[in-house]
């Protein structure tokens, strides 16, 4: 019958039980439609930069990192070409020379860093040809094409066929230029790759800066999923002698940006809970404050605090219990509305997200264990919540309580 | 046999700054199946001496014992044990639970005595046929009338099966009719049950149809009478 009082005694008041539920419910509602678009966020930016510029793992010269260029070369190549045969989590394999270097145009010129790829294994490993927005991937242009990104050519006032020139230090620090032309023009999702890479063809600039066909000082490997990454790094540096990383050792940014988000979400899903808390606090210290006299009637005729206590968190419960899933449904419905409808588009913010390598439509993501989490956080809150104004109940004193007005 | 026996009982406000005796020195026992009202005009301390029965008060001297049972010296939590076994409460106001049916209400009680589903629903069936009220078993507090609220608290007080009912000013909110039918059931439950009751009033009604009038003037008894 206690259950069944807390539950009528919530109904007392529709209006302000009501005002308390759907306070909770916009909350839980909400912190669920934010978390849904920060993993959203957060996700494209990882993903983006994963599979369109640093693939899951590296493998350089051990020296490579000290300094960059074409002293450190990778070593045995072919080897690792073939760890894609060997390795069955690896799904594709690019082999890169990494060049710095400059490009000029007849209006200006920029530093840029040269990439000599293989087009086919670059195509597998980073989707280069899926962001082509002009010409086309290599094959236009039979002599030295390159590719290069939107804002570069925007910035250097060519287009598809222009010519430019990119120079380039050879192993003896010669300087040497060749011509190119514009195979493609590229819009990346990521922003390093945008604001400052080149693709050639390995062949064309070997040949520039008078390199074998195997010299190579970057290996990019893309894998089947992210789950085996160690267990494959592992497998990977027991063949080889060289310098294996995975994205998170060679862009600790990631775990920053994950863990600022982490962080963000739960400032965001505290300040929520906290204004809840005070919420539910008000609601229920009034509810106890009304009906002092019934509470110190109940004390009087042989109800022990216990019971009191018990009663007043119940209804608290009750009150969370009842809005809490309405606040999680909505957050699931608010989801799966954009999912059917093809994500909330920002459009508007595009040039702002893509300059972190976000994407313009939202897609929501969040984790089936976020629901379960968060009716706890709500259940704990409510908790909290009850105990003062319980307190404040028990410790009426019945003779007190019953003289009252 | 006594049920209540009180000696030398005082109660002293605000000792520390200015005493004020809002009971002297009462010394009296009330045998089982007594019919008692205690009068006297406001504030000669009826409801104070009430309070301290029923255990809902302390007193500053003196002791009272309930069916031989001292209950000075209780903590708290035992004073909450005591007063649901042993005590009922009638009070002016009713007090009835509003969310409550008056079935659920005379049954509230029960529950806190862990009673089994069966017993409560045969004794609240019992108190509310007896009370002349089973008509109204579900509808709340709200959709009765005073007199029938009465009624149901009355039940309630009995529902526990006390050693005395308490009844403090219990016709004060009632008009002529309801406080007569009142005060026929508690006659009736009285004389046939021996049910103890002590009231605290000075509605005329009620002193006449009392077995012992005990009368306070300035927290002393100053008359104790069986007419």
């Amino acid at each position: 019958m206690i259950l069944s009082l807390a539950w009528k005694n919530i109904w007392r008041s529709k209006r302000r039980s009501f005002v308390v539920m759907s306070a909770v419910a916009i909350g839980v509602w909400s912190i669920i439609f934010m978390v849904s678009f920060y993993n959203s966020m957060i996700g494209a930016i990882s993903r983006n930069s994963l599979q369109h510029d640093y693939s899951h793992i590296q493998i350089h010269h051990e020296g490579y990192l000290s300094e960059p260029g074409l002293g450190f070369q990778v070593k045995k190549p072919s080897m690792l070409m073939k760890f894609p045969s060997q390795i069955p989590d690896i799904e594709a394999v690019s082999s890169r020379l990494i060049v710095n270097g400059m490009v000029a145009s007849p209006k200006t010129n920029l530093g840029i860093q040269v990439y000599a790829i293989d087009p086919a294994d670059e195509r597998a490993v980073t989707a280069l040809s899926g962001f082509l927005t002009a010409g086309d991937y290599f094959t236009n242009i039979k002599r030295n094409p390159i590719l290069l990104s939107q804002k570069l050519a925007e910035k250097l006032k060519v287009k598809v066929r222009s010519k430019v020139v990119i120079t380039v230090q050879d192993l003896e620090a010669n300087i040497r230029a060749g011509a190119f032309r514009v195979s493609g023009i590229f819009h990346s999702k990521s922003p390093r790759i945008n604001n400052g890479v080149i693709y050639v063809r390995h062949e064309d600039l070997s040949k520039l800066i008078n390199l074998p066909d195997t010299a190579f000082n970057e290996f990019a490997y893309l894998l089947k999923d992210n789950e085996s990454l160690i267990e494959t790094k592992q497998m990977m540096e027991a063949k080889t002698n060289n310098l294996v990383r995975t994205y998170r050792e060679i862009a600790p940014e990631f775990d920053m940006i994950e863990e600022g988000s982490a962080i963000s979400k739960q400032v965001i899903t505290v300040i929520v809970m906290l204004a809840l808390l005070f919420g539910i606090i008000n609601t229920m210290l009034m509810a106890v404050l009304e009906r002092t006299k019934e509470i110190g009637m109940l004390r009087a005729i042989g109800m022990f605090k216990s019971k009191i206590f018990f009663m007043i968190v119940l209804e608290t419960f009750m009150i969370s219990w009842v809005a809490a899933p309405m606040g999680l449904m909505a957050g699931f419905l608010t989801n799966l509305y954009f999912e059917k409808m093809g994500g909330l588009d920002l459009s508007q913010y595009a040039g702002a997200l893509e300059q972190y390598g976000g994407d313009a439509i939202f897609y929501p993501e969040i984790a089936q264990s976020t629901y379960l989490l968060l009716m706890l956080v709500v259940m704990m809150t409510a908790l909290i919540g009850a105990i003062y104004p319980a307190i404040k109940a028990v410790n009426l004193k019945p003779l007190e309580a019953i003289r009252k007005l | 046999m006594k049920v209540i026996e009180l000696k030398n009982l005082s109660k002293i406000y605000n000792p520390e700054t200015i005493p004020v005796r809002a009971i002297n020195d009462v010394t009296l026992s009330v045998e089982e199946g007594e019919f008692t009202a205690i009068v006297g005009p406001s504030g000669c301390g009826k409801t104070t001496l009430l309070n301290m029965i029923g255990g809902l008060d302390i007193s500053s001297e003196g002791s009272v014992d309930i069916g031989g049972v001292s209950i000075n010296e209780m903590s708290e939590s035992e004073l909450t044990t005591f007063r649901l076994q042993h005590i009922g409460f009638v009070f002016q106001a009713y007090n009835l639970i509003p969310v409550l049916t008056a079935k659920e209400n005379i049954e509230f009680i029960m529950v806190l005595q862990n009673r089994d589903a069966k017993t409560m629903q045969e004794r609240s069936d019992d108190l509310l046929d007896r009370m002349g009220i089973k008509d109204q078993r579900d509808r709340r507090p709200s959709e009765l009338s005073g007199g029938q609220q009465q009624r149901v608290a009355v039940a309630r007080a009995l529902a526990s099966r006390p050693k005395f009912v308490l009844a403090d000013e219990p016709t004060a909110n009632l008009d002529s009719g309801s406080t007569e039918a009142l005060l026929d059931i508690m006659a009736k439950l009285n004389k046939e049950e021996k049910i103890t009751f002590i009231f605290s009033t000075h509605d005329q009604r009620v002193i006449d149809r009392a077995k012992r009038i005990i009368k306070l003037v300035d927290g002393e008894i100053v008359s104790d009478e069986q007419p």
